[in-house]
């Protein structure tokens, strides 16, 4: 998530108040919509986002890390594979969240290293990058709901 | 337009009297009319990006009265696209008012914040609606078999004639040329990665990948041409008729350049606009639109360029959508359309993982 949660819900509550409670005439409704942000507001510092699936992100891009250095290394540049184990190191172990940017940073900054090496020896080092994205946009996938976007666009 | 918009709302309807007061002293003194009054101002819910009111106006000059109905956009506080500048786009949509290109006669603009708060311009409302490229219910297109068969040859036709604009004759060289040869793509890749480090957001590492590969495969193209840069289903007006439907409305000109023009056949084929379906603009298959452009415009459809461009539209929605994100994120917009695309943007890696093909590293 790039918003992160405490964002996200003040985000909420500001539209809800601003934006849609001036439009609902029903005192009843009126009444629900304050609830809801009543509800929202004290929300905001109970929560943090989920544990495993960053864990598990983490767990993933650093595997690939792993793979690509050994493929540099093994390709002669042992300068870009020490690059790549730093910045996989580099990482912090906790919390979470942070661990698994920095190593999603980490992979990026791999696709840049081994766009130096010949393409055919940039492969298998690809290859493991390529699994971990589509790994990565799998278990996205798995977690996003059927999209509103109709009701959304048509109100 | 779709009969579905929604009244404007919240602080806007507070101010709609004072809205509705200034359009009308702004359209009296541009129309030279004795008196304006504005009718069911309205404001839409289609566009993501530029604030959008629908309304009519009662027009009396001296015993004669006439009834008008317009659409006026405006800069939004925040936004998909900011930074933000109307004119560019009024500037090209003014200059194409007479041309047989269905795009919405557009006579007015004003900068001046004392007007309407922020700079605005006014365009002629055509007939139809638009229909939103998501799937039905049952899981079918927006569009029937009859619709789609009739509206795919005129799409076709409408970009080609967008594309056969004599842009320098028009007076829209202001928009700046591409330099020749990989000019026009490395722009956009450009564009768009500057774009994407503006919203200062970690980077999806797919999303990084798709930009380096943009950077190392740019393609050559020996014609610059106007690019609509958002033709797609959702910015076409159309009157629904079965098998006598007809586009009657080409909308949302504001990331209009000048460019390559298979840009926009691929912004419009791509799996953006296909409402989970394999029809490119939810009209016919891409093969097929291209095949239609190719015979409207005269033009080889090159389909690494093709590919190359729909790699791009993937890239530049991401973009978008970053901007949009962050901007919800910074408090400066109480839009929640901004908000959903922290999760949107899901999906549109997954599809760009897809088109970059990551999922062959898993046996996919």
């Amino acid at each position: 998530m790039l918003i992160p949660p405490e964002a996200l819900i003040d985000g909420c509550m500001r539209t809800l108040i601003e934006a849609v409670l001036p439009d609902v005439s029903s005192r009843f409704a009126r009444g629900q919509l304050y609830a809801v942000a009543d509800v929202l507001q004290n929300l905001r510092d109970r929560i943090e986002p989920k544990r495993a699936p960053l864990e598990e992100e983490a767990r993933s891009a650093g595997e690939a890390l792993a793979r690509v250095a050994a493929v540099l290394g093994e390709a002669g540049r042992a300068d870009l594979a020490a690059a790549v184990r730093d910045a996989a190191a580099a990482a912090p172990e906790a919390p979470p969240a942070e661990r698994a940017e920095a190593l999603e940073r980490a992979v990026v900054e791999a696709f840049a290293q081994i766009s130096a090496l010949p393409a055919e020896r940039a492969e298998p080092a690809r290859r493991a990058l390529a699994a971990h994205l589509a790994q990565q946009a799998l278990r996205e996938v798995a977690l996003l709901k059927a999209s509103l976007l109709t009701e959304i666009s048509k109100g | 337009m779709s009969g579905e918009e929604r009244r404007v709302s919240g602080e806007e309807r507070r101010a709609s009297a004072s809205l509705e007061d200034r359009l009308a002293a702004f359209l009296a003194a541009r129309l030279g009319a004795d008196a304006v009054r504005v009718l069911a101002l309205e404001r839409s819910t289609e566009g993501f990006s530029q604030e959008t009111f629908r309304f009519d106006v009662e027009v009396a000059c001296g015993k004669q009265r006439e009834t008008k109905s317009y659409v006026a956009k405006r800069e939004p506080v925040a936004g998909l696209l900011e930074p933000y500048d109307l004119e560019p786009e009024f500037r090209v949509l003014h200059a194409l008012s007479q041309d047989p290109l269905p795009s919405p006669p557009t006579p007015f603009f004003e900068r001046d914040p004392a007007v309407l708060d922020r700079p605005f311009y006014v365009m002629e409302c055509l007939p139809g609606e638009v229909p939103v490229p998501a799937p039905k219910p049952d899981g079918s297109g927006p569009l029937d078999d009859a619709e789609r068969k009739a509206l795919a040859p005129q799409v076709a036709s409408a970009l080609a004639r967008l594309h056969a604009i004599d842009w320098k004759a028009a007076g829209l060289g202001f928009l700046g040329a591409p330099g020749p040869g990989r000019g026009a793509a490395e722009r956009e890749v450009e564009r768009w990665a500057a774009r994407i480090r503006a919203a200062a957001l970690p980077t999806p590492p797919v999303l990084a990948e798709a930009v380096l590969w943009l950077r190392e495969n740019l393609p050559a193209c020996d014609e610059i041409t106007l690019v609509h840069g958002d033709f797609r289903i959702g910015n076409w007006l159309i009157e629904r008729a079965g098998e006598r439907s007809r586009l009657t409305g080409l909308l949302d000109w504001e990331m209009v350049h000048l460019g390559d023009p298979l840009e926009d056949l691929a912004w419009c084929s791509c799996l953006l606009w296909r409402a989970s379906g394999p029809n490119a603009g939810c009209l016919v298959p891409p093969d097929e639109l291209a095949a239609l452009y190719a015979v409207a415009s005269g033009r080889t459809v090159d389909a690494a360029r093709v590919a190359f461009y729909e790699v791009l539209a993937l890239v530049k929605m991401s973009a978008i959508m970053l901007t949009g994100i962050r901007a919800f994120r910074d408090g400066r917009t109480t839009d929640l359309r901004m908000a959903i695309f922290d999760h949107q943007i899901g999906f549109l890696m997954a599809g760009l993982a897809m088109m970059r093909g990551h999922f062959a590293a898993i046996g996919g």
